[in-house]
């Protein structure tokens, strides 16, 4: 670099291309892979029946489960925000949903039934959205404050809503769960198309792009002429609408809308973005790492009751997981930016 | 000169913030092909000035008038339309992004048929665009995908100026371009501002750097506490008496 004062402008060969080993040592994604591969193989040997075909599907359900708000919540976090309302948004679209449905349950098919849910699920979770969107952009507060409070009021009128229990009576209703082909259930099949449509438009359209620069740099994204209040109002919006969808997966799954599965689910979706390297401070960060997040979050909490862990330790065990995730990666350099 | 039309003209332009004064009362025209000087102490204005002829925000009163026009700027997307490029003092540019993509932020060139229209961007077009046109305005940095953190401060530069030269149709302005530069590198940023004055764009350069002022520009505009107090040809000016007027030591 002392040779700057030299040189005209710019000296680019300096930085010669890493080579493929060097590449694969510093890539994330790599070192995440391995992690995954390392885990599911521990798993799998202490208790032969982790690589059992019927264990693959509950993986895939479980990662179902997550990955959604991991995805809402990669959004957020690259635009330089926070959501810590996914759970309790997923909470009330899915209580909510199911009281509708449970409504019409008498008179209705019950695909009607489950597409009206679906609609209702994701509609109140675009409500809440759009609330922390009004919150963060009119009201002026910061991401962390205004879901902050969707989030306890959320959890708070879930419980109002469901008077404190399951709110089931919609008979059938996990019909949806049962079905498809290979490992996969429609259901989670709905729910990788969508997951893998959010990764395109993250990695490659204009959206994507200016949710990165606003997350990079506030200042240089609004002078390039980007619409700051629109379009962070659209990601929460967007995370909020995912929250929803996610509300109609645990309703489907389990039969009825509970109002107390939000609580963890927010830390878990974070947790799966932190483990993905994805950078806090915003602007950086790879589609693909939060979901080895997710993929190793979900395989540590299956893989735990297979080897007769008790399943409280999860959380102690996702928090070690967390504390190494962000060490290995800053060790390597990897989340070195400038 | 002056028998052109102006390209970019301020009427009596005054902004406010709150109780505090930043800009009082400014006016100046500029011309197609010249180089403006705007100098003044820390706090003189000249940053609120810049923001407001590039649409960052509203003047509280008076007129930014370009090309004849009266314009209004509602955000600095419509400045952007009208040919007016800015290059911020050090933060024009998103460090997480890749010099192609910083180079078409706000332009992205989209793929042709339905995935455009869904809103995918043509990143191989516009990498390949970005390399043409800064090796036009000359200016040669890695193009591709290196993220600009991982640039020299330089090259950083480089780029940002690149990229207002390169989208500039009428006006050009240049806040603190020299800065952090060694002195090689800063007589590359003058030359390009003088390609941009061949090109017939007008260009407004903010720098603390006064030889490099008196080098450069052809009309230079001193500011102090929001006011333009003078504003002469270069010519009349020496280091001395454009520290005075800045400072205000001689009246």
């Amino acid at each position: 670099m002392s040779t700057q004062e030299t040189s005209a402008l710019p000296t680019p060969s300096v930085l010669s291309e890493p080579n493929f080993f060097q590449k694969a040592v510093k890539s994330q994604t790599a070192i995440l892979l391995f992690v995954l591969v390392v885990l599911y193989c521990y798993f799998g040997f202490r208790n032969n029946l982790f690589f059992s075909s019927g264990e693959a599907s509950n993986l895939i359900t479980d990662f179902s489960g997550l990955v959604l708000l991991a995805i809402a919540e990669t959004f957020v976090i690259i635009s330089g925000g926070i959501d810590l309302s996914v759970g309790s948004t997923g909470a009330i679209a899915g209580v909510v949903g199911a009281e509708v449905m449970k409504h019409y349950s008498a008179s209705w098919g019950l695909t009607q039934l489950l597409l009206l849910g679906t609609l209702v699920c994701a509609a109140v979770g675009t409500v809440v959205g759009v609330i922390n969107a009004l919150l963060i952009t009119y009201i002026r507060l910061v991401p962390f404050v205004a879901t902050l409070v969707t989030f306890s009021a959320g959890t708070g009128y879930a419980l109002v809503v469901s008077g404190g229990g399951d709110v089931a009576d919609v008979p059938g209703a996990t019909i949806w769960s049962a079905k498809g082909f290979w490992h996969l259930t429609w259901l989670d099949l709905i729910v990788l198309i969508v997951m893998v449509g959010f990764c395109l438009v993250l990695r490659f359209t204009r959206f994507g792009r200016y949710t990165y620069a606003i997350g990079s740099n506030p200042f240089a994204a609004r002078a390039a002429g980007i619409n700051m209040r629109r379009h962070i109002a659209s990601i929460y919006v967007i995370s909020g609408f995912l929250a929803g969808l996610v509300g109609m997966f645990f309703f489907i799954r389990l039969g009825a809308g509970s109002p107390t599965t939000g609580g963890t689910a927010n830390l878990q979706a974070i947790a799966c973005v932190v483990i993905g390297g994805v950078a806090l401070t915003g602007g950086s960060g790879s589609v693909i790492n939060p979901l080895l997040g997710c993929a190793i979050l979900t395989i540590v909490g299956d893989g735990l009751i297979f080897i007769n862990v008790q399943p409280t330790w999860n959380q102690v065990v996702v928090g070690g997981i967390i504390a190494l995730a962000v060490g290995v990666t800053g060790f390597s350099g990897v989340r070195s930016r400038r | 000169m002056s028998e052109q039309n102006p390209i970019l003209e301020l009427r009596n332009v005054s902004k406010s913030y709150g109780a505090v004064q930043a800009l009082t009362d400014v006016s100046f025209k500029a011309y197609p092909g010249e180089v403006i000087g705007l100098v003044g102490d820390n706090g003189a204005g000249k940053s609120t000035l810049i923001k407001t002829i590039s649409g960052v925000h509203a003047p509280s009163a008076g007129e930014v008038v370009v090309d004849g026009a009266v314009r209004n700027w509602k955000s600095p997307h419509d400045a952007m339309e009208a040919g007016i490029e800015t290059l911020y003092q050090d933060s024009g540019l998103a460090p997480d992004l890749s010099i192609g993509a910083n180079i078409f932020l706000g332009r992205e060139i989209k793929m042709p048929g339905v995935l455009g229209a869904m809103g995918f961007m043509n990143q191989r077009q516009m990498d390949k665009r970005a390399a043409e046109e800064l090796d036009k305005v000359g200016i040669s940095v890695p193009a591709g995908r290196r993220t600009v953190s991982q640039l020299s401060g330089g090259q950083r530069q480089a780029v940002a100026i690149g990229r207002a030269v390169m989208w500039a149709k009428r006006v050009i302005i240049l806040d603190e371009p020299t800065n952090h530069l060694g002195a090689r590198q800063s007589q590359e940023v003058l030359n390009v501002i003088r390609a941009a004055k061949e090109h017939g764009l007008c260009v407004l350069f903010i720098s603390h750097t006064l030889p490099h002022v008196l080098e450069v520009t052809d009309r230079i505009i001193v500011m102090r506490l929001g006011s333009v107090v003078k504003d002469a040809p270069t010519s009349d000016f020496t280091v001395e008496s454009l520290l005075g007027t800045i400072t205000g030591l001689n009246k």
